[in-house]
């Protein structure tokens, strides 16, 4: 062991933490060394004031504010409110978001008419004289439609109401293949049924009736397919028509 | 994991904002570190080391805790700098109480040597507590010890009698 001590230890001997054999060796040394003795005095002169100065701030005046149970009181209360601004926050987004997909769906809904498909459909080939189908008889036409449409009902008969088949057309759309069917009355007014799969926009489209210029267009959906019936607005039939497919079909 | 209860906490209360006054020396400042360091503890009860004391983990996050708001400081001084406005420097603790007490020398030091010997002379820690309190190894706790010690001697020598403290610029 040596019997000049270190720097470290000497510091060690001014704050007490050598052991008793270290100590005692620090002590012979500077009992030795008096000018290193009045270093290490002087560093314990020093500590010794800095203790005696800073002690009185020990005796502050308390602060309520820094109470362990005011600051536990104090972090509960901000969680709380974190919790709730959170709560507000989605709840907000939530009521902003819901909204602007109900705007998006009104919209769409706006640009996108129920069935507007059917009347177009009508507009372009009702008066055309090449239909895929050509067939007055009602028997060809409903197994032309069972070969594409394998969950369509029965056609009724229309001849009741002054019409007869006239033939069919298949189309298709986003949503997959259409058919257009036409039937002509003695005078050459035509109607058109319209059936295909339900839209995106109309996965349960509700029964109505609308009027897009000089035709009537309505519409229902049943089992696996949405129809319309598409006629001339004028033509007074177009509602008994609607009803006699919306029976059978 | 031991729940840290209040009267623990409590009883050092008084050390960490005397710690925090000698760290910060501005009292408002001291006190708002001092609530953020309880409510550091409270929250994280369940981190302090297995072989840190009760006090020299406090003192480490009251630490850390300052050591950061400076850093933050600085990062503002600069962004202040740049938009043109210079900052009016902090007052610090109150010239005449540090003349009145002696302590002008000690208040003159870095403060990292400044919280060394807080904990050491003052707080009573020992040399591995105010390592893991300053979050330094054992060697620069002893070596920035003689540093410190060193220089207060330095500053009280060259100034005695003390006169009255000039603020450093």
């Amino acid at each position: 062991m040596s019997l000049i001590p270190s720097e470290h230890e000497l510091h060690a001997y001014v704050d007490e933490r050598l052991d008793s054999e270290r100590r005692r060796a620090v002590e012979l040394y500077l009992a030795a060394n008096p000018e290193q003795a009045a270093r290490v005095e002087a560093w314990r002169n020093d500590a010794r004031q800095l203790r005696a100065a800073l002690s009185g701030f020990a005796a502050q005046a308390p602060n309520p504010r820094l109470d362990p149970a005011n600051v536990r009181r104090e972090l509960r209360r901000r969680r709380q409110r974190r919790w709730a601004s959170a709560a507000v926050l989605l709840l907000t987004l939530g009521i902003g978001g819901l909204g602007g997909w109900q705007v998006r769906e009104a919209s769409l809904l706006a640009s996108n008419p129920p069935m507007a498909d059917a009347v177009q459909a009508h507009r372009l080939f009702a008066d055309a004289k090449a239909l895929d189908l050509s067939a007055q008889d009602p028997a060809r036409l409903q197994a032309w439609l069972g070969q594409h449409f394998a969950h369509v009902g029965t056609l009724p008969d229309l001849s009741a109401y002054g019409f007869t088949p006239l033939g069919a057309r298949l189309l298709s759309n986003e949503q997959g293949p259409a058919a257009l069917l036409l039937f002509e009355d003695a005078r050459g007014q035509r109607v058109s049924l319209f059936l295909r799969s339900p839209g995106e926009h109309y996965a349960r489209m509700p029964s109505g009736e609308r009027t897009d210029g000089q035709l009537q267009a309505r519409y229902w959906s049943r089992g696996d397919y949405n129809y319309a019936l598409v006629s001339a607005a004028s033509d007074r039939r177009g509602e008994q028509l609607r009803q006699a497919l919306g029976i059978t079909l | 994991m031991n729940e840290l209860d209040d009267e623990q906490l409590r009883q050092m209360l008084e050390r960490l904002r005397r710690f925090a006054l000698w760290l910060t020396r501005e009292a408002s400042s001291a006190d708002d570190l001092v609530q953020a360091t309880v409510e550091r503890a409270l929250s994280r009860r369940g981190q302090q080391r297995e072989d840190a004391s009760l006090r020299a983990w406090l003192f480490s996050i009251l630490y850390r805790q300052f050591i950061d708001g400076k850093r933050r400081e600085r990062r503002q001084a600069r962004w202040l700098a740049w938009f043109g406005c210079s900052e009016e420097a902090g007052s610090n603790t109150e010239d005449i109480v540090v003349a009145q007490l002696g302590l002008a020398a000690f208040a003159q030091l870095p403060t990292e040597q400044r919280a060394l010997l807080l904990l050491v002379s003052v707080e009573g820690l020992s040399y591995k507590e105010a390592a893991l309190a300053l979050d330094v190894p054992i060697g620069t706790v002893m070596s920035r010890l003689s540093r410190a010690r060193a220089a207060m001697r330095e500053l009280a020598e060259g100034a005695t009698p003390p006169p009255a403290l000039r603020r450093l610029k």
